[in-house]
C-alpha cells in the first residue's frame, strides 16, 4: 500500500513509524566531553587490537592506541588528549565485556590540528592505506573495516560505488543532518570512494522523506562527472545493502555473496566524510554524528560525540530522560541493542541512542505461529520467518537452513509484523549459530 | 537512575494494532452483514443456533485447554470466528442438540485436540461439518426451508425441528415455553434443483422486507435472488452480496490475501464456463463465497506462501467444481477445503519460493544436508 510508487525501491519491506521530526531539525552539535572515555580495543568486524599504550601514559587527541597485524581490522584512536587511567573489560553496548582503553581527559580539550593534504593527487593504494591508519568502519552499524571493503576480489572489479543515504532506521538523523550541513565533504568523500576501487559511477540514495538532502546534495554534486542523486521510496530496510543496490541499479546479490559479485560497493554517508576527512585534514575516526531522540528524552538532539563516551552522559546533555525510560535503545529501533542501563560507551558504529516511553515499548507475549504468512510477504529476501522459527523449536538446523536462516540479515521486518509476537530474529541468531557449528566440525 | 529499563531482542517497534485478536474481530465483523441477512431471511431462529454454537464452542475451549493445562485463550476470539463459522454451515432447521455436538467437535476436537490455535491441520468449522456430514446426524443437518418462510409462522417463532428434536424435547419445550413452532416443509436448494435437472424456480413473489418486489424469472433461472440471498440454503451462504461486503473489508484490513478468493471462484468459473455447466448459476449457489473469502482463507489450514496459496485456491476450485458435478452431494466446498487443508502440509514444506537473488527457478525445497551433531546432544530447546 504505497501512497507514492514512483520512486525506486525493492520488494517487501515494512513502514514503522519513523518519528524523525524529533531530531530531524536539530544541528549538529558537539557533544560534551565526559569525565572518561572507554575506548573498545574491538569496535569492528574483525581481528581485536591490542592496546599500545600503558596506564599512566599520555595520549594527544587523536593517538592511535590500539591496533593489530590482521588485514581484517581497523585501529582505534584517543578521542581526547589526556591520561591513560587503566586497561579494562568494560561492558559493551552488545552486553558483553570488552577490553577498553580507559582515558582521563585533560580539562581542556585541544582542537584537532589539521594535517591538509591535496586530496585529488591520491592512488587508490594511497586512499587505503588513509583509510585502514584513521581507523575507517562502516559507520552504519555494521562496523566492518573500510580499507577491507576498498579491496574487492581482482577478478571482481568494482564499477559503481553506492552512497547509501536512505537513513531508513526509525527515529534516527544523522545522517540527514550530515547530508544538510556537509553535502560537500559527502560528494569529495563519494569521489575518494570511486577513486579508491576504480569505479566511474557513484550513486546517492536518498529516501524521499528527506527532501531538503536531495537538494543539498544535489547541488554539491553539481558539474561533479559520474555521480547521480537518486530519490528512494520510503520504506524499512531501503538502507540494507542488497536492497539497496536492487532498488539503485536493478542488480541482485546472489545469496551469500558480498556487493562485489554484481560490481558494486556501498558505503554509509558517515563513512563517506569520515573518508574525506582522513585524506584531507589526516584526521583519524575518533569521533561521529549521532542522533539522541526518542520520545523519553527531554531535548533529542543530534551530536557529535567522541568515541568511548558513555551513553549517560550523552543523555545529560540532551536534558535526561521524560519520567521513567521505557528501552534505551543503542542504534535504531528495529535493529538496536536494549541497553541494561547507561553505561556502554559510544563505539564507531553507534549511529544513535534511541529512549522509547514504556507506552511505546510493545513487547507482547508470543504466541503460537498462527502461519499468517505476513513474515514471508515483508521479508525483503523472501525467506520464511515462521518456518525458521518452527524448525529452530524442534532443533531441525537442517530446516532451518532450507528456510533461509542463514541468508537472514535480521532487519526485524517479521517480527514488526508478526501478530503472535515472535521474536523471529532471535531464532535466526540461535539457528546461524548452531548451523555454523555444525559446518565447523 | 533508570532501574527498570527493558532488555530485549531487536525490533524493539512492533506494527500497531497487528494482533491475532484484532484479525479474529476483524473476521466477526465481516460476518456480520451474513448473519443479519441469515436473520432476515431465515427468521430469529438462526439466532438461537448461533447462541448455541458460540457458547458450546467457548465452553469447549475453557474446558479442553484446562483439561490440558494449556494457558486460557478465550480472549483471542478465534472459538467465536469457528462457532458462528461452523453455525454459517448449518441449515436453519438444524436441531440444537446437533449445533452443540457440532461446535464442539470444532473447537474441542478440531482445534484444541490438534494442539491448539496455529497447530490444527484442519479448519475447526469444516473438520466439525465434515464430520457430521459422514456421521449419523448427517440426517439432520440436510433439511432446507424456503427463504422468508418464517412469514406465515411469525418472525419469532422457532422451527420445530430445531428446538426440539425427539419426544423429551418437545415437552421439555412446550412445558416451558408454551409456545407454538412453526412445522415447515423443506424446500430444495439451488444446487439440489439442478442436481435433479431443475433450475430455481420463483422462490418468492410479493413484497420483500424492503418494501420492493423480487424479480421473478418465470421458468428461467433468478440471478438476482440467487445474488441477494432469497433462496434456501445453510444459514450464512446464501446471500452473496453480504458475503462480498465482508469479504472485501477482510481485504481493506489486510487480514486475508485476495489470492485465495480470486483463485478458487475463479478456477471454478472458468472450469464450468469451459465445460458450459450454466456458470453463472453455479458460481451464486452453494457455498462458494462463503468458503472462499472466510474458510479457505483462514491464516493456520491454508499455505504461508503466495505461490502456495495459489497451487491451494486453485486446487480447491478445480475440487469444488469436480465434487458438484461428479459426485453424489448438490455441494462440495466444505469437504474440498477440507482437502486442501492437508495438501497444505506438502504445498508448505515442498512448494519453494526463490530467495532474493537466487538464480535459476526453483521449483521444489530440498533438504540440505549438514554434518550429524555430536553424540552428547545438544538439543536443549524449548
Amino acid at each position: 500500500m504505497s501512497g507514492k510508487a514512483t520512486y525506486k525501491t525493492f520488494k517487501g519491506g515494512i513502514h514503522p513509524p519513523y518519528n524523525k521530526e524529533l531530531a530531524s531539525g536539530k544541528a549538529i552539535r558537539p557533544a560534551p566531553v565526559p569525565a572518561e572515555v572507554f575506548i573498545p580495543l574491538q569496535q569492528h568486524i574483525g581481528a581485536p587490537n591490542e592496546p599500545l599504550v600503558n596506564p599512566g601514559d599520555r595520549v594527544e587527541l587523536g593517538q592511535k592506541v590500539g591496533s593489530s597485524e590482521a588485514f581484517v581490522s581497523a585501529p582505534v584512536h584517543a578521542s581526547v588528549a589526556g591520561t591513560v587511567k587503566e586497561i579494562a573489560e568494560v561492558t559493551g553496548f552488545t552486553g558483553a565485556k570488552v577490553k577498553c582503553v580507559v582515558i582521563t581527559p585533560d580539562a581542556e580539550q585541544p582542537e584537532f590540528a589539521r594535517k591538509d593534504r591535496d586530496i585529488t593527487a591520491l592512488s587508490d593504494q594511497e586512499i587505503r592505506d588513509i583509510a585502514r591508519e584513521a581507523g575507517l568502519v562502516g559507520m552504519g552499524g555494521a562496523a566492518f573495516p573500510t580499507h577491507v571493503k576498498l579491496t574487492p576480489p581482482k577478478d571482481k572489479p568494482v564499477d559503481t560505488v553506492i552512497i547509501n543515504a536512505c537513513e531508513c532506521e526509525p527515529f534516527l538523523t544523522c545522517d540527514h543532518r550530515v547530508m544538510l550541513e556537509r553535502p560537500h565533504d559527502l560528494v569529495q568523500g563519494l569521489k575518494l570512494l570511486m577513486r579508491a576501487v576504480n569505479a566511474k559511477r557513484g550513486i546517492i540514495g536518498i529516501e524521499a522523506n528527506k527532501m531538503d538532502a536531495v537538494d543539498a546534495v544535489r547541488g554539491a554534486a553539481k558539474g561533479e562527472a559520474g555521480i547521480e542523486v537518486e530519490i528512494l521510496e520510503v520504506k524499512y530496510p531501503e538502507g540494507a545493502e542488497k536492497m539497496l543496490i536492487f532498488a539503485l541499479t536493478g542488480r541482485k546479490v546472489p545469496p551469500g555473496k558480498l556487493p562485489s559479485e554484481v560490481g558494486c560497493l556501498v558505503q554509509n554517508v558517515g563513512t563517506a566524510v569520515a573518508l574525506y576527512e582522513a585524506c584531507a585534514w589526516g584526521k583519524p575516526l575518533y569521533e561521529r554524528v549521532l542522533t539522541v531522540t526518542g520520545q523519553g528524552i527531554k531535548e533529542p538532539a543530534n551530536l557529535l560525540a567522541r568515541v568511548g563516551t558513555p551513553i549517560s552522559t550523552l543523555i545529560e546533555a540532551c536534558g535526561g530522560f521524560v519520567g521513567q525510560p521505557g528501552k534505551v535503545i543503542m542504534g535504531g529501533p528495529m535493529t538496536g541493542w536494549a541497553q541494561p542501563d547507561t553505561s556502554a560507551p559510544v563505539v564507531k558504529g553507534t549511529s544513535g541512542i534511541v529512549v522509547l516511553t514504556p507506552e511505546l515499548v510493545d513487547v507482547g507475549t508470543e504466541e503460537e505461529c498462527v502461519r499468517c504468512g505476513k513474515c514471508t510477504d515483508v521479508c525483503p529476501m523472501f525467506l520464511l520467518p515462521n518456518f525458521i522459527v518452527q524448525a529452530v523449536k524442534k532443533g531441525q538446523w537442517d530446516r532451518a537452513e532450507m528456510w533461509g536462516a542463514l541468508d537472514c540479515f535480521e532487519c526485524g521486518c517479521c517480527s514488526f509484523t508478526c501478530p503472535a509476537y515472535i521474536p523471529h530474529v532471535d531464532y535466526v541468531r540461535k539457528a546461524k549459530a548452531e548451523i555454523a557449528a555444525l559446518k565447523r566440525r | 537512575m533508570a532501574d527498570k529499563m527493558l532488555v530485549t531482542v531487536s525490533p524493539h517497534l512492533h506494527k500497531k494494532d497487528e494482533t491475532i485478536q484484532r484479525a479474529m474481530k476483524d473476521v466477526l465483523i465481516a460476518l456480520t452483514p451474513a448473519a443479519v441477512w441469515a436473520l432476515v431471511v431465515f427468521g430469529f431462529n438462526v439466532v438461537y443456533i448461533l447462541a448455541v454454537s458460540c457458547i458450546t464452542a467457548a465452553l469447549s475451549e475453557v474446558v479442553m485447554r484446562k483439561i490440558m493445562r494449556r494457558k486460557p485463550t478465550l480472549r483471542d476470539y478465534s472459538a467465536m470466528v469457528t462457532a458462528v463459522l461452523f453455525a454459517f454451515l448449518l441449515p436453519p432447521t438444524t436441531p440444537l442438540w446437533v449445533v452443540a455436538i457440532g461446535a464442539f467437535l470444532a473447537v474441542g476436537v478440531g482445534k484444541e485436540l490438534f494442539g491448539g490455535l496455529g497447530k490444527n491441520i484442519f479448519n475447526p468449522a469444516i473438520f466439525a461439518r465434515v464430520l457430521l456430514w459422514f456421521s449419523p446426524l448427517a440426517v439432520y443437518t440436510t433439511k432446507f426451508v424456503k427463504p422468508f418462510f418464517w412469514k406465515a409462522s411469525g418472525f419469532f417463532t422457532p422451527i420445530a425441528t430445531s428446538i426440539h428434536e425427539g419426544a423429551v424435547g418437545r415437552v421439555v419445550y412446550k412445558t416451558l415455553a408454551g409456545n407454538p413452532v412453526a412445522d415447515v416443509t423443506t424446500a430444495a436448494t439451488p444446487l439440489s434443483l439442478l442436481k435433479s435437472g431443475k433450475w430455481l424456480p420463483d422462490v418468492v413473489s410479493g413484497p420483500t422486507p424492503v418494501g420492493a418486489t423480487w424479480v421473478t424469472s418465470g421458468g428461467k433461472p433468478n440471478f438476482w435472488s440467487l445474488f441477494l440471498g432469497a433462496k434456501s440454503g445453510c444459514i450464512g451462504e446464501v446471500c452473496i452480496l453480504a458475503l462480498l461486503i465482508g469479504g472485501a473489508y477482510l481485504l481493506w484490513r489486510g487480514t486475508i490475501d485476495w489470492r485465495i478468493p480470486a483463485g478458487i471462484i475463479g478456477t471454478f468459473f472458468l472450469l464450468t464456463l469451459v465445460t458450459w455447466h450454466h456458470p453463472v448459476y453455479n458460481l451464486l449457489s452453494g457455498g462458494l463465497f462463503l468458503g472462499s473469502f472466510f474458510m479457505a482463507t483462514d491464516w493456520v489450514t491454508s499455505p504461508v506462501t503466495r505461490r502456495g496459496k495459489w497451487i491451494f485456491a486453485v486446487g480447491i476450485g478445480a475440487t469444488v467444481f469436480i465434487l458438484r458435478f461428479w459426485s453424489l452431494r448438490p455441494e462440495g466446498v466444505a469437504l474440498a477445503i477440507f482437502l486442501w487443508n492437508i495438501g497444505t502440509l506438502v504445498i508448505d514444506r515442498y512448494i519453494a519460493v526463490p530467495k532474493f537473488g537466487e538464480v535459476g527457478a526453483k521449483v521444489f525445497n530440498r533438504l540440505p544436508v549438514l554434518p550429524e551433531p555430536a553424540p552428547e546432544p545438544a538439543k536443549k530447546q524449548a
